[in-house]
């Protein structure tokens, strides 16, 4: 059931269309100096990108999750730094769409329907993997909580007006004892720390964010104290996803750019031999193979089904996709590739298998479920 | 069979070990930075004996042979496999000459490229699939007792360094197997060097297309003999492959130590990742591949020592590592996960360097065809 409707080809050729126009041209640029992309966020606000995640009944496009999946394969097609952006800013939306009350909702949604972002901060320097060894407090202090840590790796964290960040109510509980909050930009104590300078999606804004005595309203608590893990877990569920679709549109991108130059290098009647022809076919093998993957997964989260196993593998796919795909165009288009933006699909493809869980740790989902299948399937059922 | 370096190589692939440690751990990420060609340390290089190391004692070589010289590579690309590439490319032309050369040319290239007095360019590829087919195609004419030579030669290493270049080119456009090599000075008039190109990895050796417009050479600069220019590209390339090879088992060991050592301080769930058994599948397996590709190209290397045919093999080689020397740093990296594809760490250079040394140059079907041409 991966057939698109007249409804989501139409917005599929309207995301190309923003993509064809403020993406491709700025990719390269930006890349090489690494610098965040301010322009695209006003470009976002008035195509209403952002809001691709929120409900109709807040304000928001709300597309379902393959209509996002083909959307997001567009970003990642034009470059996968800005779409790691546009991506992480839906991530950042998840936690409040599973565990948010009504209010708080409205409260976080309304900067973004303004053309704001958001950010998901879970990584700390010693919880990576170890995503459960998460060392930021958070301590009830009258109608408060009191936030003190730090976190890294943290995509939009230098631009976004609303953070959901993981800390820890109560260190004797461990994974149980781990809550997630909203907190807005600005609060006193809240500060931003250095950018990395990255590999790939070298436009994408990666930061520290350092937590001082940061005062946040009870009210800014979602779910209960505890549920802060089962919420991240959930909300990673949905975000392997969005990764999955970027890592397919670079895939797909690498393989277009290579038979768009091996049209030109081998003009008219010349024709690349057997061994190209079948390199080809096995990215294009690659490619549809991961991409009905991720509609499938898709199919299965609109229709309110368990996805949790089916997420792991497609991200685990399309990362390794997009690594084996670009490097197979780097290798076809030899100096040319290695000397032109064909690299920097390779370097932005290798961060699919690492963030948003590694897929190692996607094999340790996944291995779980095969393992012990009822279970497992549970969402936050223990951290990986 | 001794599967062993002699003691003499093993003298010499430690003082390359030095010499990297001296010499390039300090300046490495200043030319990844910059690009800089590091024209002191070529220099180095030579007084260290590592530009001659492959060739006679007659020609100012140091007579070490192509073993020892796949070991100092090796070592060299552990800290910087651009400098590694500039040798290279320097050894294609050295070794060509020295090869095909006449008396003169050896007299007049050879021992100014060993001591580094001149840089070499070795320039083969075109922009058309193959070189000397095609509209392309480097085309050379006969006149006044030489050539006149003209076209565009693609993605040339050292270009705009180089003092001399080798420059192939059709004698006969109706022939593309008239194929012949050319020693061209690169003040020559006509000669141009493009703008350089802007490579993923190793920054420091320069890319530039080389053009020549109506460059004129007398017959003497015919290195080898008209028409044997696919020949000597074959062997050159084949060669090259091997040496490449040895850049590529550098840059791969260098990354799977860095990452292993990684993984024994980083703890996650209570304990180094290390002791995880799927980080040290990921360990494993990279280090299986280095070993088993040092074998290959040593066992190569030998057969160029003991002037054997030695072109499946190398390709062979070629071949192993364009499926497998990427996915070395591809690997290593996810060890470190985050930090892996942090540049303040070194295993994202080492990821752009190995692309480099793995995956161009082989016109995709190349070492296949090599190799199935010499199965029965």
């Amino acid at each position: 059931m991966s057939i698109l409707t007249a409804e989501q080809q139409e917005i599929k050729k309207a995301a190309k269309e923003f993509v064809a126009k403020y993406i491709i041209p700025n990719a390269a640029e930006y890349d090489r100096r690494g610098e965040f992309h301010p322009f695209l966020l006003e470009a976002a606000k008035e195509s209403k990108i952002f809001t691709m995640a929120i409900p109709k009944k807040y304000g928001g496009v709300g597309y379902d999750a393959l209509t996002q999946a083909v959307v997001v394969e567009e970003w990642g097609y034009g470059c996968a730094g800005m779409g790691t952006t546009l991506a992480a800013g839906v991530l950042g939306m998840d936690s409040l769409l599973i565990a948010g009350t009504e209010e708080q909702k409205q409260r976080y949604f309304e900067p973004i329907l303004k053309g704001g972002l958001a950010a998901f901060a879970l990584t700390e320097p010693g919880a990576g993997s170890d995503a459960a060894s998460v060392q930021t407090m958070a301590v009830r202090s009258g109608d408060d909580y009191v936030l003190n840590g730090t976190k890294c790796f943290i995509t939009n964290g230098g631009y976004a007006s609303g953070y959901v960040i993981l800390a820890k109510t109560d260190p004797s509980k461990g994974v149980k004892g781990i809550s997630a909050f909203m907190v807005e930009k600005g609060r006193p104590g809240f500060t931003i720390g250095a950018a990395e300078h990255k590999l790939g999606i070298r436009s994408s804004n990666t930061v520290e964010l350092l937590l001082k005595d940061v005062h946040v309203p009870a009210s800014n608590l979602l779910g209960k104290e505890g549920d802060g893990m089962k919420i991240a877990m959930m909300t990673l569920d949905m975000g392997r996803t969005l990764i999955a679709a970027l890592a397919l549109g670079v895939a797909q991108r690498a393989l277009d750019e290579c038979v768009k130059y091996l049209k030109e290098r081998f003009p008219g009647k010349l024709q690349p031999g057997q061994t190209l022809q079948f390199k080809l076919a096995d990215m294009q093998i690659q490619v549809e193979a991961a991409r009905q993957m991720l509609h499938y997964t898709m199919n299965l989260r609109d229709s309110g089904l368990p996805y949790s196993k089916e997420s792991a593998i497609t991200k685990t796919v399309c990362g390794d996709v997009a690594m084996s795909v670009t490097t197979q165009a780097v290798s076809l288009m030899g100096s040319y590739g290695y000397t032109s933006e064909i690299a920097k699909l390779m370097r932005d493809a290798k961060i699919m298998q690492v963030y948003e869980g590694t897929n190692q740790i996607q094999r340790l989902v996944i291995s779980r479920a095969v393992l012990s299948p009822a279970p497992a399937q549970a969402a936050g059922k223990k951290a990986a | 069979m001794n599967f062993q370096l002699t003691e003499e190589q093993q003298l010499i692939e430690q003082s390359a070990h030095d010499f990297a440690k001296e010499y390039l751990d300090p300046i490495v990420l200043h030319l990844d930075e910059t690009g800089e060609f590091p024209k002191g340390i070529v220099k180095e290089l030579a007084n260290h004996d590592f530009l001659g190391l492959h060739l006679p004692a007659d020609v100012g070589g140091a007579g070490a042979g192509f073993v020892s010289y796949v070991a100092v590579i090796e070592s060299l690309s552990r800290s910087c496999a651009a400098v590694a590439s500039i040798m290279n490319n320097q050894a294609m032309v050295s070794y060509a000459i020295q090869h095909w050369g006449n008396e003169a040319q050896k007299k007049q290239y050879v021992q100014a490229l060993v001591t580094g007095e001149t840089i070499g360019g070795f320039t083969i590829y075109e922009l058309g699939p193959i070189p000397g087919i095609g509209p392309d195609a480097l085309v050379a004419t006969k006149k006044d007792g030489g050539y006149v030579l003209k076209g565009t030669k693609a993605y040339v290493r050292n270009a705009g360094e180089a003092g001399v270049y080798v420059v192939f080119g059709i004698t006969d456009p109706a022939d593309p197997n008239a194929l012949t090599a050319f020693l061209v000075d690169a003040k020559a008039t006509g000669l141009t060097v493009g703008p350089k190109q802007n490579t993923m990895g190793l920054r420091g050796c320069p890319v530039a297309h080389v053009g020549l417009d109506n460059v004129s050479v007398p017959e003497t600069a015919v290195l080898g003999v008209v028409k044997a220019g696919r020949e000597i590209a074959a062997k050159v390339l084949a060669l090259a492959s091997v040496a490449e090879a040895a850049q590529t088992v550098g840059i791969g060991q260098a990354a799977v130590e860095h990452a292993a050592a990684y993984a024994k301080q980083r703890v996650q769930f209570g304990k180094p990742v290390a002791t995880l058994q799927a980080v040290q599948t990921l360990l494993a397996e990279a280090a299986t591949d280095c070993y088993l590709a040092r074998l290959g190209l040593r066992s190569a290397a030998q057969l160029v020592e003991d002037a054997q045919p030695f072109e499946s093999e190398a390709a062979m080689v070629k071949s192993f590592l364009a499926r497998l020397g990427s996915k070395i740093l591809v690997d290593s990296c996810q060890v470190e996960g985050g930090m892996g594809y942090s540049e303040a760490m070194p295993l994202p250079r080492l990821f752009r360097d190995i692309a480099g040394t793995t995956l161009l140059d082989a016109p995709a079907d190349f070492p296949d065809y090599t190799i199935a041409a010499s199965i029965a």
